[in-house]
């Protein structure tokens, strides 16, 4: 047989020539795009070129850079929290369960400010002792326009301990948590401060002055005595340490604009806030980072509600994290929730009903591969072929119609392992911000990129959480207590992480006294930065 | 007319196969991760940089420790004003070994600075106290001051300056 005999070609030839060249162009021409082009993703930080012995350098966002200034506000005009209710936008919307325009918000924010007013001396101390609704939000916003000072704690153990130290004026609370306060605060006699109670309607033998009362009194508006600035403190805000103790930090205006600008900064163009959205947080407002999200909710227009798990004083075991939790903010007569402010717990009970659910299709497994390998090549979309199949009718009967709006899920207020990360990426296919926060700051204090799909195994044998990307836009970041040697040789340096920044609050001593302006605050956390400027937060000190 | 079709000639079995294969590549991703993190963004979507950013070191320096830091063996450049060492590594063409301002590699240029002089005798040497510049004029502090702060935005600072005695 000679050459020529081994080349015989016919039709079929041509005809599977031809299907052979298409097959070869739908292999190599049809691969996804990724979300972020990688190159973005190997620099995330701009690190410093120098630093002390025992520190990290000092790491900046890559978009913000060394020599940047921090944004401060989200808008030019937004110096005091209340420049958050913008009046030139009147559309309303609904909190919690209120529906309510700007306007008659700032109404009502300066009617609550002028009934306190005339109640409590200038220069007072009001405690907050309330869980998420709307009269906190106007509480927040009239003693930060009359210049009042508030306390807020981020749990009931810590009350005693305050009323100790800084006895307040008033106590605003709810009836549910009345009881506990009066014990708190013992005798009848002893007690100088006053007491206003929310949903306060019978009368009783200790005065209590009605919330609702305080502001139909202050219906004829009295402007604050002085204007407020914005780099003045208005809020302290008490929060426990890992360890057990307990740290307040002081937070001004500024702090809060500032929050709400490293907030917004963590969606990109393609999937911003504005006012067709509804945000639902499971961060309480009692928390300065809590009050930043439904501070951006208020500035942007959009919708905002919190979860029930958010609810601080209240009798009984707080609410589990899971999928009922999140189910119940439909109860709340707000439109469909489109961004979800979650804990990790929330995010990994709601991947594994998901992917329970999804389970029971017998395209799974197909799809499952099919969606990890498009993964792999950075791209991910809820409107997939494996979506209309399996994963969207999954979703859909775990969150019902949330599951068609929600758009981005940011994840905060805990370390998510790093095994639970692709499960939810591939369940839930939008896309997913892992945050880290810390009670001292308004904002995130690490935020990963919205687009970034990468999965990077851990190089370190015990699993890691999985990593928080870098530092947000207005803080800069350093470790100390890093190990000189091992750094100089190229290994990644791990310390405890020390923030800066205009988004960070002033730490108070133990007697009340506030810290220098801007100092670097230890968060008491340990961390490791990763070649590409992302940062894996590691655990307590 | 009737079509040849064939299948057992050798280049339709070959195409056969190819086409086969492919179509169960496409049907079933491979659904491997590397073993190794890539280390540039072309080799992986999930890639890593391979080193950090370099790093200097704050050091604390004494003219002995400064002196060798003057570029002559192709090492770093260092260069002390007002106890303030500025990395200067990247203006070899100024302060290398044959710069026009190599006099003050390695050694402290506080003086140098003020007057605006490159001449050896501005120096003082390694063994001798730190130049106290006492004798300076409020206009020589000055403009002392204004180097210091071209240099500040051009190079690194990456240490500061003490006696011999102090470190």
């Amino acid at each position: 047989m000679t050459i020529s005999d081994y080349l015989v070609t016919d039709d079929l030839t041509v005809l599977l020539g031809f299907i052979g060249v298409s097959v070869f162009l739908l292999q190599n021409l049809y691969k996804p795009q990724p979300l972020v082009h990688p190159i973005l993703l190997g620099r995330q930080s701009d690190a410093g070129r120098v630093r002390n012995p025992g520190e990290s350098a000092i790491y900046r966002n890559y978009g913000t850079g060394l020599m940047g200034r921090f944004p401060v506000r989200p808008d030019k005009d937004v110096n005091v929290a209340t420049d958050f209710v913008k009046p030139e936008f009147d559309a309303p919307r609904t909190l919690w369960s209120t529906k309510i325009t700007n306007t008659q918000l700032k109404a009502r924010v300066s009617a609550f400010g002028s009934g306190i007013a005339k109640l409590v001396p200038e220069d007072s101390i009001v405690l907050i002792l309330l869980n998420d609704c709307i009269e906190f939000i106007i509480t927040d916003l009239a003693l930060s326009e009359q210049s009042i000072a508030s306390i807020t704690l981020s749990s009931p153990k810590l009350l005693a301990r305050v009323l100790e130290m800084h006895p307040p004026n008033a106590i605003i609370t709810d009836k549910t948590f009345l009881p506990h306060v009066l014990a708190a605060t013992g005798d009848a006699h002893e007690r100088n401060h006053t007491l206003i109670v929310v949903d306060w309607s019978q009368p009783s033998e200790i005065p209590i002055h009605s919330w609702d009362a305080i502001e139909s009194q202050g219906k004829v508006p009295q402007a604050p005595k002085n204007a407020p600035q914005p780099g003045s403190a208005y809020t302290v805000s008490f929060f426990e340490t890992p360890s057990g103790g307990v740290q307040c930090v002081q937070l001004s205006h500024e702090n809060f604009t500032s929050g709400v600008t490293a907030i917004k900064a963590l969606f990109p163009s393609a999937i911003n806030i504005s006012t067709l959205d509804t945000i639902v947080s499971s961060h309480s407002l009692s928390t300065p980072y809590g009050r930043a999200i439904a501070y951006a909710a208020l500035f942007e227009g959009a919708s905002f509600a919190t979860l029930p798990s958010t609810g601080i004083f209240h009798d009984g075991d707080t609410p589990a994290l899971d999928v009922a939790d999140i189910l119940s903010a439909t109860k709340f007569p707000i439109p469909s929730p489109t961004v979800l402010f979650l804990k990790p717990e929330h995010v990994q009970s709601l991947t594994s009903s998901v992917i329970d659910r999804a389970k029971k299709s017998f395209l799974f497994p197909l799809a499952w591969r099919h969606k990890f390998a498009s993964l792999t090549e950075g791209f991910v979309t809820k409107d997939s072929l494996w979506d209309r199949t399996v994963f969207g009718s999954a979703r859909e009967d775990v969150l019902g119609k949330m599951a068609d709006t929600v758009k981005a899920v940011v994840i905060s207020g805990g370390l998510l392992p790093s095994d639970a990360l692709v499960p939810a990426r591939l369940a839930l296919s939008i896309p997913l911000i892992n945050t880290y926060a810390h009670g001292s700051a308004t904002g995130p204090l690490f935020a990963t990129h919205a687009f970034d799909l990468q999965m990077l195994p851990s190089s370190s044998p015990a699993t890691e959480a999985a990593h928080v990307g870098a530092p947000s836009v207005n803080v800069e970041i350093k470790l100390i207590n890093v190990k000189d040697n091992v750094v100089e040789q190229g290994a990644d340096p791990i310390g405890e992480i020390l923030v800066r920044g205009p988004s960070v609050g002033n730490m108070l001593s133990a007697d009340g006294e506030a810290g220098e302006k801007n100092a670097w605050v230890h968060t008491g956390k340990t961390a490791r930065v990763m070649t590409n400027g992302a940062f894996k937060v590691l655990g307590s000190v | 007319m009737a079509y040849t079709l064939d299948f057992s000639t050798p280049v339709n079995s070959a195409l056969l196969i190819y086409i086969l294969f492919s179509v169960q590549k496409i049907i079933f991703p491979s659904t491997s991760t590397p073993k190794a993190i890539p280390t540039e963004f072309k080799h992986g979507y999930s890639w890593m940089p391979k080193e950090h950013p370099p790093t200097v070191l704050f050091k604390t320096y004494t003219p002995k420790t400064l002196e060798p830091f003057d570029g002559k063996s192709g090492g770093r450049i260092l260069l002390a004003i007002n106890g303030i060492v500025f990395d200067v590594t990247a203006g070899r063409n100024f302060y290398g070994p044959d710069g026009m301002y190599g006099n003050f590699a390695g050694r402290d240029a506080s003086r140098g600075m003020a007057k605006q002089s490159f001449d050896l005798d501005m120096l003082t040497a390694i063994d001798q106290p730190l130049d106290k510049l006492q004798d300076l004029r409020p206009d020589e502090i000055e403009n002392m001051k204004g180097w210091i702060d071209h240099f500040s935005n051009k190079y690194i600072i990456c240490g500061k300056l003490v006696d011999n005695d102090a470190a």
